[in-house]
């Protein structure tokens, strides 16, 4: 072999860490893809099921555990969807980063802090509140949008008080096990 | 639930009312009826006052009426009188026209409804 070149190592080393963003990515994920084949009444609203992952990370893990497997989540989830680039991963990302960064701030609170419920509610009303003023400033810069705004939020606020009991019920039964 | 738990509860459910305060309020009443007569005869109509008046076009004469801050084709010398079933018109950016005798109300105010209308 010629001496100058050098065999590359390709190991690299993971962590505990790393496995578990790994493994709540997947389930992440597959929520993700799940709930893109459900119908949607009304365009912009869907459950956001897959946040509710997001949400039980945090209590669990902490805060940046949390904030990987919700950009990772966006990012693969888009990729194989299809829609990586496009607008609607655009609305996907900025509602995923306004997520993270609510939570952020949520789990920074003094005293006893949030519960699931006020997570959730926080997530998905900083999550709609964001892609709508993204939709309006890149997408749809007409006035007419501000119609559909008191919907939007009302289904925000609904859905995440619904994913807030979810991740009530997840985690009362993950703390018996 | 703990207390910033209720505080976030308490949030959005006083947000909610005012989103739909704000954005679904009653549309905005018009107050003044912009009157066009062909392409470069304009007049303004205040909807203060009630009144009726007639305005001469190609084809003839159009009566309008103004009533408690609304406004209509009364008649018009057309033949499908489709300004007359437009009926009273009201809100800021309604409209209504009779084309053969090139004569078209639009109401005016400060906010509009509608950017366009199209048919």
């Amino acid at each position: 072999m010629n001496p100058d070149t050098k065999q590359i190592n390709l190991t690299f080393d993971t962590t505990r860490e790393d496995y578990r963003i790994a493994w709540l990515t997947a389930l992440a994920i597959s929520i993700h893809i799940i709930e893109s084949a459900l119908p949607s009444p009304l365009p912009g609203v869907k459950p956001g099921l897959a946040n509710v992952i997001t949400i039980v990370v945090l209590l669990m893990y902490g805060w940046p555990t949390a904030a990987w497997v919700a950009m990772l989540r966006v990012t693969v989830g888009s990729l194989i969807i299809g829609t990586f680039l496009t607008p609607t991963f655009v609305l996907s990302l900025s509602g995923a980063i306004a997520t993270i960064m609510a939570l952020g701030i949520g789990s920074r609170l003094p005293g006893r802090g949030l519960g699931p419920i006020g997570y959730c509610l926080v997530a998905s009303m900083a999550h709609m509140a964001t892609q709508f003023i993204v939709a309006y400033t890149l997408f749809i810069p007409h006035d007419g949008l501000f119609k559909l705004l008191p919907v939007l939020m009302t289904a925000s606020v609904v859905f995440g008080i619904v994913s807030g009991l979810i991740v009530n019920a997840m985690m009362s039964r993950l703390r018996v096990e | 639930m703990t207390r910033a738990d209720y505080i976030v509860v308490i949030f959005a459910f006083i947000m909610l009312p005012y989103l739909y305060m704000k954005y679904w309020q009653a549309p905005v009443q018009g107050e003044t009826a912009q009157i066009l007569i062909g392409t470069d005869k304009k007049m303004e109509v205040s909807l203060d006052t009630d009144r009726q008046f007639s305005v001469e076009g190609p084809l003839g004469t159009s009566l309008i009426e103004v009533h408690e801050g609304k406004v209509r084709f009364v008649d018009s010398p057309c033949r499908g009188k489709q300004c007359v079933h437009s009926g009273w018109l009201q809100q800021t950016g309604d409209f209504a026209a009779c084309l053969p005798n090139h004569i078209s109300v639009a109401i005016l105010g400060h906010d509009h409804v509608y950017d366009a209308i199209n048919f």
